[in-house]
């Protein structure tokens, strides 16, 4: 019964994590850059939403303002970093510096205002248990498994069925012949770190509403969803997906065996192996 | 008169810091955030040592570089194999796992408490006791890291590293090793970071997780790019400035509840800057 339980957590979690894991795939295969600041954004989603619930704003309302806002920094991020850094033709070890001390300003302003302490979402339904074939799960948890899925199945469509969506896969995989066919690489890196930041506004939100806020949590659901991004094929977004709801369910299963503090190590034990004996990727061959 | 001695000691041990990252990050231009987690293993190391009396100061020091050498080595092999961006990925893995086991391996680290009572060193059967005599121990320390680092740059090693860091494929195309030059660097800079972990612990006498995570990574990768890469002036300036910074900020009335991440924030926001408008940093070459 509790392997269950926890089998069903860890697809709630790797449902959450998997938008995560979608939003850096998208950035990181389009645009090349290691994009560490979005564990900024993603924390700053959790923080926008939880200042606009305390104020008494309408669920909706918090949720379009937040998901807007965090658009809004990733836009400007990619517009007033690193498309500065490529004029000045910077080094990729360069723009990932700078991206660090994007993460490294956002994480501090938050702890700056909020406090480094632990907040908990004013939302008294998102608590509430329900009780399903003996596994107990809360509103968050089942709104966060519907709104990960759907969120999925929009990117998906998206990058497939649209003209932006096959624009931006077209740039993502040869910037030189797109910017002669005229689609404005830069303009569409914006557009694309963009939609990313919207995309992991949806966990930002709906995990601290779980779990609770602090600024420092970022990094590691990012390393996490780099993790699966790499080891489900990079350019990939099911690969990215499955990989990382089969991350979370391993690293909830194995709380049976090993103490939750070194879930990490698990994570990280998986990216080893892939990197050792399949470093492109599970399902790399679709790009 | 102690503060300053004090001062100059940390400093001293943060430059040893500087110039490992400086080798990894600087000069062989692999992004690199585990230089305090390689750090902290020395520092971890040599304390366990001298406090069970297993072994004089001396030999501590050389066991904790040679893990430091062999944890780098067993890091950067497989990562680098495939390509940078897994390294980067490695390198916060292996910072938040170090992390991790600082604070949850109670028994070797003493958790998030930290080891207390840490023995003074000792030079060939002479106890050094006072901060002056701990402050000639760094210094002699520092001079010798820096002739390695300065020897280095001119050895026709150094040298292999400037040439793939500036163009990776011709260095691989006259038949050079990148791998196996790459992996030298990240062992020499397991060195450099083990024997100051180890100055670190027997100097304060006292170490605790927090000095050894992302964040110190952070500070580390700050002070490298502040004082500049690739040069011995830069690496020495950096930690000098930076660790002078706390200090200049007592002065301005900042809240002590905020003082931490406001500390971090200037790092982050000193990240961006000289990123944008000076990537060679005060006393550097080009990035």
């Amino acid at each position: 019964m509790l392997a269950l339980q926890l089998l069903v957590n860890g697809l709630v979690t790797g449902s959450a994590l998997g938008l995560v894991a979608i939003s850096f795939s998208l950035i990181y295969s389009t645009t090349k850059i290691f994009h560490v600041a979005h564990a900024g954004v993603y924390t700053m989603a959790g923080y926008v939403a939880w200042s606009l619930a305390s104020r008494g704003m309408p669920d909706v309302v918090t949720l379009v303002v937040t998901v807007a806002a965090c658009m809004a920094m990733g836009a400007l991020i990619q517009h007033q970093l690193y498309a500065r850094l490529e004029r000045r033709r910077a080094t990729p070890l360069v723009v990932l510096i700078a991206s660090l001390g994007a993460l490294a300003v956002m994480q501090n302003v938050i702890a700056a205002i909020y406090s480094p302490n632990i907040l908990q979402f004013p939302v008294p339904w998102g608590s509430q248990m329900v009780v399903l074939g003996g596994v107990r799960l809360t509103w968050t948890q089942i709104l966060t498994v519907l709104a990960s899925l759907a969120a999925y199945g929009a990117t998906v469509w998206f990058f497939h069925r649209t003209i932006l969506g096959k624009q931006i896969r077209a740039v993502a995989s040869n910037p030189f012949l797109a910017e002669i066919t005229r689609l404005h690489p830069q303009r569409v890196y914006i557009i694309v770190v963009g939609i990313g930041s919207a995309i992991v506004a949806l966990p930002g939100i709906l995990v601290p509403l779980d779990l609770g806020l602090q600024p420092y949590s970022g990094i590691t659901p990012l390393l996490t969803a780099t993790i699966a991004m790499i080891a489900g094929g990079i350019g990939s977004i099911t690969g990215s997906f499955v990989i990382a709801v089969g991350i979370a369910v391993l690293q909830n299963l194995s709380l049976l065996v090993i103490p939750g503090e070194w879930s990490i190590g698990i994570t990280f034990f998986i990216f080893v192996i892939f990197m050792l004996f399949r470093p492109t990727g599970l399902f790399a061959a679709a790009r | 008169m102690d503060f300053l001695f004090s001062y100059i000691a940390l400093a001293e041990v943060y430059v040893l810091l500087g110039l490992s990252t400086n080798l990894l990050v600087g000069i062989a231009g692999i992004f690199s955030v585990s230089q305090a987690a390689v750090f902290g293993v020395g520092a971890y190391i040599v304390a366990q040592l001298l406090m069970t009396e297993t072994m004089g100061f001396v030999p501590a020091m050389l066991v904790a570089s040679l893990v430091c050498i062999a944890l780098n080595v067993l890091v950067t092999l497989p990562s680098l194999r495939v390509s940078g961006d897994y390294f980067v990925v490695t390198s916060f893995g292996i910072q938040l796992l170090a992390t991790a086991v600082f604070i949850n391996w109670t028994q070797g680290t003493g958790g998030a408490n930290g080891l207390p009572g840490i023995p003074p060193p000792d030079l060939f059967g002479v106890m050094l006791e006072t901060n002056a005599q701990l402050v000639m121990l760094t210094t002699v320390s520092v001079g010798l890291g820096c002739l390695a680092f300065w020897l280095i740059m001119r050895a026709p090693f150094g040298r292999l590293l400037r040439a793939i860091r500036e163009d990776e494929l011709a260095v691989a195309a006259v038949g050079k090793g990148v791998l196996q030059a790459k992996v030298s660097a990240a062992a020499l800079a397991g060195a450099f970071a083990g024997s100051a972990g180890g100055l670190y612990a027997t100097f304060l006498s006292f170490i605790d997780p927090v000095s050894f995570d992302l964040d110190a990574s952070i500070l580390l990768l700050t002070m490298v790019v502040v004082g500049g890469a690739r040069t011995l002036a830069g690496s020495i300036i950096g930690p000098f400035l930076l660790l002078a910074l706390p200090q200049v900020l007592t002065f301005i009335d900042i809240p002590t509840t905020i003082a931490a991440s406001a500390r971090q924030l200037i790092y982050g926001v000193l990240l961006i800057v000289f990123m944008l408008f000076r990537p060679q940093g005060l006393a550097g070459e080009k990035l």
